[in-house]
């Protein structure tokens, strides 16, 4: 056994000690509040088994092991559905940014970086990302959430949306735009921002699906310290770049983050199609089978991809299929399940978990396809940074932000 | 899982793509086309010459002792060069349905001469629509085999086939010395596939296998060739994909190059998306090569490596407009060769049938 397939057995283990506790069955009915107070909980008590920040260097609280480390703990952590929904994107974007670009010059915030850091691993804080403008979503650049010079610091004004748990957040990194008159990209720069402040008001949008994880954030004239800048002025494109590409390869789910086709196999189990079980008709069959093999290709390219980390490889693009291919499916194959459900599909339960419930899968799917990159600015990413294909036409090329044709 | 090529992996990979973008010739392969009854030689005589034939043929048959890895990799060349000749996929058939049978003698005969490029094999399996026919109405009776196969791939050339007939009511496999069988030529859309109707009446055949371990062989055998297949499909699909991008960045309309417009560049991006999932299934087959779950990973590859040779041949047409549809360009050259790979070993349902028996233990 390598060192990593027994720490990946030893973190099961230990996963499967806790999951009476705080796994997806033992939360079965509680409210939001109620799953993240024992998120905290779960949080603080990872942090002390040492599986909170595994990859993250030990002087700033983290385990200091490898990506792979990580990967294999969360893979592991994701099929016991532990309740750390709540810090997924903090830990994953805004920390590990914070941790690069936060700490000053000569590094004289560290101390201050650190105690956020613990708190942050520990579920004592969470941080959001401030990305999403109306103006602004796969054209990300195209923000106008603004920031002016004030005394020494800097005074912001505009608004942001879809920020996923603004509402329990106490920080967010933002990006605003500091010089409307030059190229979009050119004119943007990087702060955390205490959410605390006064003039920043979080107003959750309840979703199609019923919930309301994310936010519009409102800023009426928040005062920034320049000590909170995390860019270069002007620079700021380049860390939301990078906020978004830190890590390539995360834990996948070729199910999409929806159910897993052995659900729907169960659930074709107990079918009938005209009088025969539903497993014997070629068209449940074909169904079956197509999303079979296109999961089984997702898993090993996964799995390849595993490997060639493991071997100090860089991994293929073709992970970045990862997501585009299996959310499509997932909402494809949930339509399914609640057709061939027929009458009994409408009854239906908003709390259900995406991953064992075809009603609350289906629902969410769109969620899925939109976030965290567009099928189309995928499929995009793709065509011109795989296959070098060129851009699109763009008629903001070269124009000063305030010169854009509406 | 999955696997990581090996150096010597990596340099089969190369080399066979570096020898025959060296040799095959678009215009004899468009000759071949319109031609009843012929290969392309000088594919066939490379494939002899850099060992291809040997490569799965254990080495006390005098072959390399490698193993669908290998061969896989071979094919992906073969493959984006829709080479001239079906030999490689269906001696290799033909020799593991020797090995699975455990004819000592047969196999010692045989191996040797399919490993030197001597012999060639063939298998005949499917009956009217049927890739692999529950009750064959081919019979096999007193060591001889009577009935019909229709247009087996190869036949035109083979020197024997493995047949899959019915043995006192039960399937079973034979093997017949295509010598004293006649063949009657099939003029297809893909002609250098060699297909031939074989009718058998009253031929001298060796039964290698019935009943159970019979449906078992037949169904390894064909796993087997379904996996050497889809590396083959997947090289194709992966030479349209590359066609399509190179295309698409040197084709001009409306001012820009077209490769701009989403609605060819998504389409290429797709592309790339069906190609890399069915070489993921593909790689992971190989491997599982003698393992439990073969079959259901040799299905996942099958499938996703039909449908992505089938899109990209589709698409890649379609980008090109006109000059996709014209003889001399020989997109057509793949898309006849998508459509030929797709039905010799089995089509679309008989695979997702297959795997999901495999998958649930529920026949169709």
């Amino acid at each position: 056994m390598s060192d990593l397939d027994a720490y990946r057995a030893k973190a099961r283990a230990w996963l499967e000690s806790m999951a009476p506790k705080y796994g997806r069955a033992a939360r079965r009915g509680m409210t939001e509040e109620q799953e993240l107070a024992l998120g905290r909980e779960f949080q603080a008590i990872k942090y002390e088994a040492g599986y909170a920040g595994i990859n993250w260097p030990v002087e700033i609280g983290g385990q200091g092991l490898t990506h792979l480390h990580k990967v294999a703990y969360d893979t592991e952590e994701m099929r016991f559905g532990m309740p750390t929904v709540f810090f997924g994107i903090s830990l994953g974007m805004p920390v590990p940014i914070l941790i690069r670009y936060g700490m000053g010059e000569n590094k004289e915030h560290f101390a201050w970086v650190k105690e956020r850091v613990i708190k942050a691993l520990r579920g004592e804080e969470i941080w959001c990302q401030l990305f999403s403008e109306p103006a602004g979503g796969s054209d990300l650049a195209g923000l106008r959430t603004r920031a002016e010079p004030e005394g020494n610091g800097w005074k912001m004004n505009g608004q942001k949306v879809w920020t996923s748990w603004a509402h329990y957040s106490d920080y967010g990194v933002i990006v605003v735009r500091t010089d409307p008159t030059v190229e979009k990209h050119k004119g943007l720069t990087y702060f955390w921002v205490d959410m605390r402040a006064k003039g920043v008001d979080v107003r959750p949008i309840k979703l199609a699906g019923g919930d309301s994880h994310v936010n519009e954030v409102f800023f009426d004239d928040v005062r920034l310290e320049d000590s909170q800048r995390m860019s270069p002025v002007g620079g700021g494109f380049g860390v939301a770049l990078t906020t978004l590409m830190i890590e390539r390869y995360i834990a996948t789910d070729s199910g999409g983050f929806g159910p897993h086709l052995d659900v729907f196999v169960d659930l074709m189990k107990g079918l009938e199609i005209n009088g025969q079980p539903a497993l014997k008709d070629g068209r449940v069959r074909q169904q079956i089978a197509r999303n079979h093999a296109m999961r089984a290709g997702l898993d090993s390219i996964t799995a390849r991809a595993f490997a060639m980390m493991q071997a100090g490889m860089e991994p293929g693009p073709e992970g970045s299929l990862q997501k585009l291919v299996a959310v499509r499916s997932r909402q494809k194959l949930s339509e399914l399940a609640l057709d061939l459900r027929g009458n009994l599909a409408f009854d239906f339960d908003p709390h259900a978990h995406v991953k064992e419930d075809w009603g609350t899968s289906w629902l969410n799917a769109p969620t899925g396809r939109i976030a965290g990159g567009s099928d189309e600015v995928l499929l995009n990413t793709i065509a011109e940074r795989v296959l070098g294909l060129p851009q699109d036409h763009r008629p903001d090329k070269g124009v000063p932000f305030n010169q854009i044709p509406a | 899982m999955s696997i990581l090529y090996d150096e010597g992996q990596q340099a089969i990979a190369t080399e066979s793509r570096r020898v025959l973008d060296a040799r095959v010739s678009k215009d004899r392969l468009l000759k071949l086309l319109e031609q009843v009854g012929e290969h392309d030689q000088p594919f066939w005589d490379t494939a002899v010459e850099q060992g291809w034939t040997a490569l799965a043929i254990p080495e006390e048959h005098g072959g390399l002792g490698l193993g669908l890895i290998e061969l896989g990799l071979v094919a992906v060349a073969t493959g984006a060069a829709t080479a001239g000749a079906p030999f490689l996929s269906f001696s290799y058939g033909a020799a593991q349905a020797l090995l699975g049978s455990g004819h000592a003698d047969l196999a010692a005969t045989w191996l040797p001469k399919l490993a030197s490029g001597e012999a060639i094999g063939t298998v005949a399996f499917a009956e009217g629509s049927a890739a692999l026919p529950p009750r064959p109405a081919t019979t096999y009776a007193g060591g001889k085999l009577s009935g019909t196969k229709p247009a087996v791939v190869g036949a035109l050339k083979a020197d024997f086939a493995v047949v899959w007939a019915s043995h006192e009511g039960r399937p079973a496999l034979v093997l017949a010395d295509l010598a004293s069988a006649a063949r009657t030529p099939v003029s297809g859309f893909d002609n250098s596939r060699l297909y031939a109707d074989l009718a058998f009446d009253g031929t001298p055949a060796t039964l290698l296998a019935d009943g159970d371990a019979a449906v078992a062989l037949a169904r390894d055998v064909l796993g087997r060739m379904a996996v050497v297949t889809a590396h083959e499909q997947v090289g194709g699909a992966d030479a349209l994909l590359h066609i399509a991008r190179d295309y698409a960045v040197t084709r001009r309309a409306f001012g820009q190059l077209i490769g701009a417009f989403q609605s060819i560049k998504h389409r290429i991006a797709e592309m790339y998306g069906v190609v890399e999932i069915a070489r993921a299934n593909c790689i992971h087959a190989a491997s599982r090569e003698g393992q439990a779950d073969f079959l259901l990973a040799a299905a996942d590859a099958r499938i996703s490596a039909t449908e992505a040779y089938d899109t990209a041949s589709r698409d890649c047409v379609q980008i090109h407009g006109g000059i996709g549809v014209t003889w001399e360009q020989g997109l057509h050259l793949h898309m006849r060769r998508a459509r030929s790979l797709a039905i010799e070993l089995g089509n679309l349902y008989f695979w997702e049938d297959l795997l999901v028996e495999q998958l649930t233990g529920e026949a169709a």
